[in-house]
């Protein structure tokens, strides 16, 4: 699918602050995981490769999101601002 | 009970054949208890629905950038606003090639015309000197020198390909005195793509 060119993938620079817009356009392009799979696609992935890779990212995910959960419950609080003296 | 002695009434009257009229339900209920019973379902059905599954299974994460930082992405109204009096759409492009081993920089006008062209090589650094991110970094500076000589000082910066040269290249053009309006990443990248070369054998 071909996108509209200088409107995707895209970042304005604010201020001729250019680092910062290449920071968040790199940041984008690794959320999207578009950087990923142009570094998988340079070299052929064998099948094999590619089931130990999928299995890899599902593992990681279950214990990323458990793992986060367990932070999130040990770094609960209840009190009215929860971090005093940081904002 | 009420209820319950009326239907054994019915039951016991067809058994017999007995012509029965059934009361309307409507007029005898006295359904206190089941219009609550009704209103607690409603008002679980309108609640969302309590997601314990995986994260993002019903629940998508969007990323926080786009409210907070949308002044720095582009929309539509972007083409023709004006950037050091032209439209944005009619500003030099400065494409970027890069690659592990190489830095290739050329100037277009807005037509895609190619007027200056500059790589690592050109200027002077060979072998594995050009794909490193310094001889990206002044093939960049000597390109912009030229640039403005053109006249061409406000550009759009279109990035091709993963490499060291890549900020540095960018940074490059802003030291040599170019306006940089924008940075658009042009990287092909295909998600079925045809078989690759095999990989390499270390």
């Amino acid at each position: 699918m071909r996108h509209v060119q200088f409107l995707a993938r895209t970042v304005l620079v604010q201020n001729n602050n250019v680092e910062e817009a290449c920071r968040m356009l790199n940041r984008v392009l690794g959320k999207e995981e578009i950087l990923d799979q142009f570094r998988r696609t340079r070299f052929y992935e064998k099948p094999y490769q590619v089931r130990r890779r999928v299995n890899f990212e599902k593992c990681k995910a279950i214990y990323n999101e458990d793992m986060n959960r367990k932070i999130q419950f040990v770094l609960r609080k209840n009190r009215v601002e929860p971090f005093p003296g940081c904002s | 009970m009420y209820i319950k002695a009326i239907l054994n009434a019915v039951r016991y009257a067809k058994r017999v054949n007995l012509p029965v009229q059934m009361p309307l339900s409507s007029s005898i209920h006295t359904s206190v208890c089941s219009r609550k019973a009704e209103d607690r379902k409603e008002m679980l059905a309108s609640l969302p629905a309590k997601d314990e599954g995986t994260v993002g299974e019903k629940s998508v994460d969007i990323d926080t950038l786009i409210n907070r930082k949308s002044k720095f992405f582009p929309d539509a109204a972007i083409a023709t606003q004006l950037f050091n009096g032209m439209p944005f759409n009619e500003l030099p492009v400065c494409n970027i090639r890069v690659s592990s081993n190489n830095t290739i920089i050329s100037v277009t006008d807005y037509k895609g015309v190619p007027r200056l062209i500059r790589s690592c090589g050109i200027e002077g650094f060979k072998n594995t000197r050009k794909g490193t991110n310094i001889a990206a970094q002044a093939t960049a500076v000597s390109i912009s020198a030229k640039a403005i000589e053109l006249g061409w000082k406000t550009i759009r910066v279109k990035v091709r390909g993963l490499g060291p040269g890549r900020m540095s290249a960018i940074k490059g053009l802003q030291m040599g005195g170019l306006n940089i309006v924008s940075i658009t990443d042009n990287t092909p990248v295909s998600w079925n793509p045809p078989r690759p070369r095999k990989q390499r054998s270390l």
